[in-house]
């Protein structure tokens, strides 16, 4: 059945973190925009169902179903945000597979529904700056970013605003200050990690983490309830998501359409116009096929949704996948390094405590290769920062302790000792063979050719994910932390959920995809904003980013779109 | 989309409900079954649970039905392979005469266990502790809960909160 709907001034594939700000702004610059999402509809606050559950309501206590998770959920279970109160905003690995070489694994955690992974992100929002914008062209890796610092700072400002960022200005030109609400407090143990930190290692710096909880009410949203159980989804509207904030700003302009379970499966390409005309959806539920139009296509699909539409949009022209010239569709996969780094002890405050459950943590910014004068030389390329953070141990320290019965019951009374972790983010180098391709034979339930993920650290990652343990322990007991332990546990691409790379952007159609403004160099209708565009992955979370990125090419397709040149 | 006092009611009711709620659906010990476990396993666990948490000046693990969430948590949460090792670990136990000891004897075996750090006692004390603390009396009276706390402070005399959060 192909139904053939109006022509839409712009249609927009995915509803997450990118595909919510291009429907924003699209529609607040007049553009009647169709946003296509291939789950569930969610009605924010309705739909938070575990919301506003006490543990004692959960059928298994926050233990969970282990048999259905191994059975079901074997690559979502891993990821920190799963759980019995979350596991609806997570996909079913069963019912939406993909396959990696055995040697290989790549842990993509995916949330298919209305507001996809804005539901369930870390909400970290740091701006990226020239020391990542240039690393491509200062050590030849990757292709040449055709961006810098300069032409997105306009665009953090904008997004920024909006979103309602928590933050400490620390004027570090390598972690670009923004438009920061108040940042949450450090306890008391992170203030005195904090402080012997930065007197045993003069330049670095631990600071809160820069983060989209609301510490005040901001344009009618939260503030941030100091739940710390974002994940559920929150009626407060604390934290930001799609669901939270663009979507209903893009609703209130009346430009708005949404559908929900509709699986985009490839984009229509007009060969004698050169144009990208809509795309081709398969419905979720009954798997018929129909087809949109629109004057321009956002894709905003997830950096591996992305590349999998675009290689499976062939065409005479593009025999290899739509705006793939170039042939680095789906090329240059990145994540970023984590799960290893150092714990430690933080003696004393016996006495002291917290109130609430702040939902972040805190940062110590990058400290390695900043082309410094006098920085100590390191045996890679580029660098990381640390996220991190002290609490003090709850009940379940109890079951590693010896001893019970009314002693224990009292001795948990009160808390443990004030533990502090921290684990390094670092920078994935681009490289050609990490990679998604589709499976020539196999499609996945919905009719879509299963993708291949190809993907694997290589020594650079591995030498950072070395000095993060050295440099971790070496900074706690600096601090005065006893029995500080270094840790490394098993850490596969895809886990730390900032995949990117996909379609990335650059100044030569030969070796990129996408140019300056993050159209395709093959179809100047056809936009790409999701992590894909990226060409390299710096070590900082990259939301805030994407975010910056999509409103610049959507200020870029609009004017395009009145001087007639689209 | 909800405001703020819509949020704050519901949440209010949701606690209301959480109170109720658990009126009506306490069992009373008479009529649960259990799935898992047969009736003296039942009776051995709720015995062992009791002595790792037992009744202070709050209700200990028996009264909060540790056993019951052990029981619920193997019948539906465990796999078969789980399950088997679960209920096997169990029957070593000899329950029939662990039971049949006077309860100081009963302690002194499980302080024993506990010393040489048996692997299956302390899946048992785990399950013990996230049943008690994760169950409303637990949270509320053992330990201090806040479900919607407002507001985070990261630097507090111990005293004013006075007891370890549930969560």
């Amino acid at each position: 059945m192909i139904l053939k709907d109006e022509p839409y001034d712009a249609i927009v594939v995915g509803s997450g973190i990118t595909g919510g700000w291009a429907a924003k702004e699209l529609c607040e610059r007049g553009l009647r925009t169709l946003v296509i999402e291939r789950g569930r509809h969610v009605e924010h606050g309705k739909d938070y169902v575990t919301e506003f559950l006490q543990p004692w309501q959960l059928a298994h206590r926050g233990r969970g179903e282990q048999e259905l998770y191994q059975r079901d959920y074997p690559i979502q279970s891993h990821n920190y945000a799963f759980g019995e109160t979350t596991r609806h905003f997570f996909v079913s690995d069963r019912e939406h597979p993909y396959v990696t070489p055995d040697d290989k694994p790549f842990r993509w955690i995916r949330g298919y529904q209305l507001g996809g992974r804005s539901l369930i992100w870390g909400r970290a929002c740091w701006r990226w700056s020239d020391l990542d914008f240039t690393a491509n062209a200062r050590d030849g890796h990757g292709v040449d970013w055709p961006i810098r610092y300069a032409d997105l700072a306009p665009f953090y400002d904008h997004v920024e605003r909006f979103v309602g960022v928590s933050g400490e200005r620390l004027g570090l030109p390598h972690l670009p200050d923004g438009e920061f609400l108040p940042p949450w407090q450090m306890n008391c143990a992170e203030s005195v990690v904090k402080r012997g930190l930065e007197r045993a290692f003069p330049g670095r710096h631990m600071t809160l983490t820069r983060v989209a909880n609301l510490t005040q009410a901001h344009l009618g949203r939260g503030p941030c309830q100091a739940r710390n159980q974002c994940a559920r989804g929150c009626s407060f509207s604390g934290y930001f998501s799609s669901l939270s904030a663009t979507l209903p700003a893009a609703q209130k302009t009346g430009r708005l359409t949404v559908i929900t379970d509709a699986i985009v499966h490839s984009v229509i390409y007009d060969e004698r116009r050169d144009r990208a005309t809509g795309v081709r959806v398969i419905d979720a539920k009954t798997q018929a096929t129909r087809e949109y139009f629109g004057r321009i296509v956002f894709l905003c699909a997830s950096t591996l949704g992305t590349a999998q539409i675009l290689l499976n949009s062939k065409s005479p022209r593009f025999t290899t996948g739509l705006a793939n010239s170039s042939g680095e569709v789906g090329h240059n996969l990145m994540d970023h390094i984590s799960k290893a780094g150092a714990r430690g002890v933080v003696p004393g405050l016996e006495d002291k405590y917290v109130y609430g459950r702040r939902p972040t943590g805190t940062y110590i910014p990058r400290f390695r290769n900043l082309g410094v004068r006098g920085e100590a030389k390191v045996g890679f390329l580029r660098g990381y920062g640390v996220q991190a953070g002290a609490g003090r141990e709850g009940w379940s320290r109890g079951a590693d302790e010896p001893g019970l019965g009314v002693e224990l019951k009292q001795r948990l009374r009160e808390p443990g000792s004030w533990q502090f972790s921290l684990q390094g983010y670092g920078e994935c180098l681009p490289r050609h063979e990490n990679f998604a391709d589709l499976d020539p034979a196999r499609t996945d339930p919905a009719g879509m050719p299963l993708l291949r993920v190809h993907c694997a650290w290589s020594d650079n990652e591995r030498a950072i994910r070395e000095d993060v343990k050295t440099q971790g322990a070496q900074m706690l007991e600096a601090a005065g932390c006893r029995n500080v332990v270094t840790y490394d546990d098993d850490g596969p691409p895809g886990f730390s959920v900032h995949e990117m790379g996909t379609a990335r952007m650059g100044k030569d159609p030969k070796t990129s995809v996408l140019n300056a403004y993050n159209q395709a160099h093959d179809v100047p209708n056809l936009f790409v904003t999701d992590g894909a565009c990226m060409a390299s992955s710096s070590c900082v979370n990259p939301s805030l980013t994407y975010m910056a990125i999509t409103v610049r090419a959507v200020d870029h397709a609009v004017s395009e779109l009145q001087r007639r040149n689209l | 989309m909800i405001d703020r006092r819509e949020a704050l009611r519901r949440t209010a009711l949701a606690l209301a409900g959480i109170l109720a709620g658990c009126k009506a659906r306490r069992t009373p010990a008479a009529a649960w079954r259990p799935r898992a476990l047969d009736s003296d396993q039942a009776e051995l666990l709720a015995t062992i649970a009791e002595h790792i948490l037992p009744e202070t000046d709050t209700p200990g693990a028996r009264a909060v039905g540790v056993h019951q969430f052990i029981d619920a948590l193997v019948a539906e949460s465990y796999g078969a392979e789980e399950r088997q090792r679960f209920l096997a670990g169990l029957a070593a136990l000899d329950g029939r005469a662990f039971l049949a000891r006077p309860a100081g004897e009963q302690l002194a075996l499980l302080r024993e266990l506990d010393r040489a750090g048996d692997p299956f006692f302390r899946s048992l004390k785990e399950l013990t502790l996230v049943g008690y603390y994760t169950s409303e009396i637990g949270a509320t009276r053992e330990l201090h809960h806040a479900p919607v706390p407002g507001r985070y402070d990261g630097c507090v005399p111990l005293a004013q909160i006075g007891r370890t959060w549930a969560v």
